[in-house]
């Protein structure tokens, strides 16, 4: 057929991903195959459980609901879509039963494309098929208002093998169903026995009822009876790993990945209602990956020299960024990160110690405590953002201060100008461990602090904030108890500085009134992007961050610390719910964004364009600021009442 | 309206002895095939069948004025509803050439311009062609009866007798689904059954309204409105939508 009659149609379905990529026939051949449907709200489109969807729908006016359906009757809401986004796609693909209940949530009108259409574009179109596979992706883990739409575009230059085949099995189709299992008073003697014979790397330590208690693996046996000189006629219980991570059989083998890197183990048992169906190993992974996701973090394990370290930029970070594309809750990802750089940052020191020992200048003459700083410190530093550190050590005696101070400040410079070679670029005006103000004894950093509340010294006010995310990093984290502690005595007595320090937030106020496309400032500006830092996280965090030094909270986490908040009913549990909502969207946002930028080559910043963000992305987004700006009216009425009185 | 049956079945069965009437009538003739197939058109309906499982065929004409006795045709678009969605790809679109000027006020709304319907065929035939599209679906309109006059003159003059599907108005159904009852048959609120009055209610929008195409889409869309309204009510029969929207007499 020749043009199709209705080109208002065909202008809408070409504005939608990935059907922007056909031809001017092709787009009119598929127009023809598409029906229109209307379904009221309320209506159960698609039912999880039930049959597969029979179209792929296109969303021409209204929204949908994608949610989980749980055991006891409630449901997560995985997703919400909008105009001009599709739904029906996992389902179809997979051929299965439907995973996911779809509802309207408003009167939708939909362009329904048959499944034989459907599927012959996926196999035929790479875009189509990548465009899928990574929805089917994102659509797989049941996270609260996930909006993964986000990595919609972002999955340009995949070259690590890691695609649809993970995204799309299951961990039931990859796991060991042989599973080998003995009780705990097996001597692990025999246990290894039969794991020789068998030909497998671990077997399932279970109780009388059949309840998988731990695991005894190829690793515990080389760590903790060859290495650690444990007993080999020991009973297996003494030396197995516990507890057991067990995975559902339905999971996506992603998770299996995420949650192996996570607990850093290389086994999952997998159960469903406290039976042991099977186990999971990173080798099951690799099979289908052909990388190994312990591999991550053992690779980094594998660094022995300093020189190496520019390897973890090129090498590592594709594969950190690539779970962050896989995603999952930005609690998870933040999580995933900071393990990550943590790791990276004992690493660092670990070596430079040990340099500094061979070049003569001695072992650390006292213990002492990285300490991370800013979004480091807070464990949400998901991207490579400028570093911001410090590094607190022992009270030494007077004769030995001089010769320690200057050990220090060689380890402090040496680790910060390693942690830029491996990706975290020094701040134009941050803290850093390099610097003599910031790299101290315990007494030394009381006084600092002291200095920073009673606003003499160093630090001007603006930058305080940060500075009191401080966490330890490695070791042990006694330095930072202690001085949380002297923080918390100090404040008590000074309320004005917190007062002042809540009176910084009004500088970075959350636009409210962007509407359609452009984004007009409360001051009055027209801006025609939004910047996700300066305008959500900044005051999100800063905000959260006064209350929680008022309350003296010692956990430095944005989540953590509202829950804290919550718990001591300085917020409501409604206001840190939708708090915490609004941050997790905005950072995943933010990542997205990031990882938008570096596949497509350009230099990653924290700016959205409002007028490219779909109506649903938008109206999440204005959501999200205007609790946030509810957060700065609930500091300026607490500190206000506070100055009177 | 006094002569409206309240009764789906009852009408159709009227309908269907007018059709064997004719068809007794006009036995042992030599007709053209498409007569013949047209007759036909009564024969599979299933009244107590949910009306979603029918077929249907949305029909709307641009036309050079409003008087149905001296205006005339010069563009048929319809869609085809199958299962309660509308088929994108079974699209009947045509400009008629009405073989006198078109007046400058109609031009105002459909755009249709003398250029292009220079080339096109006489409405006769776009007809004819748009009976095959028909076959034997049921013919939805929006204000039917002008729609069906059109037809009608061309297939009395073709054939000797009317269209024989049945027909559905969605102003009829608007009428009766969402107006107060009206016995006295005022309606003063008919406004509130026009089609951008429709189409603004259930917020349909409507591609390129005022073009044959695009209203004959947008009745379309708010014909699936009133069939899943009535399927809400529990009343998604055929014959339910027969009584509350079959084309007044």
């Amino acid at each position: 057929m020749g043009d199709f009659p209705l080109p208002r149609i065909k202008d809408f379905i070409r504005r939608v991903t990935p059907f922007d990529t056909l031809g001017e026939d092709e787009l009119s051949a598929v127009v023809a195959r598409m029906e229109i449907a209307y379904f009221p709200r309320g209506e159960v489109i698609i039912r999880a459980g039930g049959p597969p969807a029979t179209d792929l729908a296109i969303i021409q006016s209204g929204s949908v609901k994608v949610t989980l359906p749980e055991m006891d009757g409630g449901e997560i809401l995985v997703d919400i879509r909008g105009e001009g986004e599709t739904f029906g796609a996992v389902s179809l693909l997979q051929g299965s039963q439907a995973l996911f209940e779809v509802t309207a949530r408003e009167d939708v009108i939909a362009f329904l494309l048959p499944a034989a259409k459907f599927r012959e574009l996926v196999d035929r179109n790479p875009a189509f098929k990548r465009h899928f596979s990574f929805s089917l992706a994102r659509n797989l883990q049941a996270v609260q208002r996930n909006p993964a739409t986000w990595f919609a575009t972002g999955h340009q230059g995949e070259s690590l093998g890691l695609d649809a085949q993970l995204a799309r099995s299951l961990v039931g189709e990859l796991m060991t169903t042989q599973v080998l299992t003995c009780t705990p008073d097996t001597p692990v003697r025999e246990a290894a026995r039969q794991m020789t014979r068998r030909r497998v790397g671990s077997v399932v330590v279970c109780g009388a009822e059949g309840r998988a208690l731990g695991i005894l693996t190829d690793t515990d046996l080389r760590a903790r009876v060859l290495a650690g000189g444990a007993d080999p006629e020991a009973p297996v219980g003494e030396v197995m790993s516990r507890p057991v991570r067990t995975i559902h059989p339905k999971a996506f083998a992603f998770e299996a990945m995420l949650e192996m890197i996570r607990h850093r183990v290389h086994h999952l048992a997998v159960g469903e209602g406290g039976r042991l169906l099977g186990v999971i190993s990173d080798h099951d992974l690799r099979v289908v990956t052909g990388a190994a996701p312990v591999g991550l973090v053992r690779d980094l394990d594998k660094i022995h020299s300093p020189d190496e370290l520019e390897l973890v930029h090129q090498r590592l970070d594709p594969v950190l960024e690539m779970l962050l594309r896989l995603g999952g809750s930005a609690q998870y990802m933040l999580d995933l990160a900071s393990e990550f750089n943590d790791r990276l940052t004992t690493k660092i020191l670990e070596l430079t110690e040990l340099e500094m020992e061979s070049q003569g200048l001695g072992r650390a003459p006292a213990t002492y405590a990285w300490l991370a700083l800013g979004s480091a410190g807070r464990r949400e530093q998901a991207l490579r953002t400028c570093q911001m550190n410090g590094l607190v050590y022992d009270d030494l005696p007077p004769e030995r201060r001089e010769a320690g101070a200057r050990w220090f400040l060689t380890l402090g410079a040496r680790a910060v100008e390693r942690l830029a070679l491996a990706g975290f670029p020094l701040c134009a005006e941050g803290q850093l461990a390099s610097q003599p103000a910031w790299c101290q004894d315990r007494s030394g950093w009381a006084r600092a602090l002291e200095d920073l509340i009673a606003e003499r010294g160093v630090c001007v006010m603006p930058q305080a904030g940060p500075l009191f995310d401080f966490r330890a990093v490695g070791g042990s984290d006694g330095f930072a108890a202690f001085l949380r502690q002297r923080v918390t005595k100090v404040l008590e007595t000074n309320r004005q500085f917190l007062a002042r320090l809540a009176r910084l937030l009004p500088y970075s106020r959350a636009p409210l009134g962007f509407l359609r496309d452009y984004v007009v400032d409360k001051s009055g500006e027209y801006q025609a992007r939004l910047d996700l830092k300066q305008s959500g996280l900044t005051p999100l965090v800063h905000g959260v961050r006064v209350l929680a030094l008022e309350q003296g909270l010692a956990a430095t986490s944005t989540l953590e610390r509202l829950e804290a908040l919550a718990r001591r009913g300085v917020v409501s549990d409604t206001f840190a719910g939708d708090l915490r909502e609004a941050f997790s969207f905005i950072t995943l946002m933010r990542i997205a964004r990031h990882l938008e930028a570096r596949a497509a080559g350009l230099e990653p910043d924290a700016q959205v364009v409002p007028a490219s963000l779909s109506p649903v992305q938008r109206k999440m987004l204005k959501d999200s600021f205007a609790i946030i700006n509810e957060l700065q009216d609930l500091l300026a009425r607490r500190h206000q009442d506070q100055q009177v009185a | 309206m006094a002569e409206s049956f309240q009764n789906g079945g009852l009408r159709l069965y009227l309908a269907r002895a007018r059709n064997r009437w004719l068809r007794f009538r006009l036995r042992g003739r030599d007709l053209d095939p498409r007569a013949l197939a047209n007759l036909g058109a009564l024969d599979n309906l299933r009244l107590d069948e949910p009306a979603r499982t029918h077929r249907f065929v949305v029909l709307d004409l641009e036309t050079t004025g409003l008087d149905p006795n001296k205006d005339r045709v010069v563009s048929v678009g319809a869609f085809r509803v199958v299962g309660g969605r509308v088929r994108l790809g079974e699209v009947f679109s045509e400009l008629c050439n009405p073989g006198r000027d078109i007046p400058v006020e109609s031009i105002k709304v459909h755009a249709i311009v003398p250029d292009m319907i220079h080339q096109a065929r006489p409405a006769w035939e776009v007809f004819l062609d748009f009976l095959g599209f028909l076959g034997h679906d049921i013919l939805v309109a929006h204000y039917a009866p002008f729609d069906v006059y059109f037809m009608n003159r061309v297939m009395k003059g073709q054939f000797g007798f009317p269209l024989q599907n049945l027909v559905l108005d969605t102003v009829e159904l608007c009428r009766t689904l969402l107006l107060k009852p009206d016995p006295y048959g005022v309606y003063l609120d008919f406004k509130k059954c026009g089609l951008d009055a429709l189409a603004e209610l259930f917020a349909v929008e409507v591609p390129e309204r005022h073009t044959a195409l695009g209203d004959a889409l947008a009745t379309a869309l708010i014909f699936q409105r009133f069939m899943q309204k009535l399927e809400s009510q529990g009343r998604g029969s055929l014959r339910e939508m027969i009584k509350l929207g079959g084309m007044a007499a």
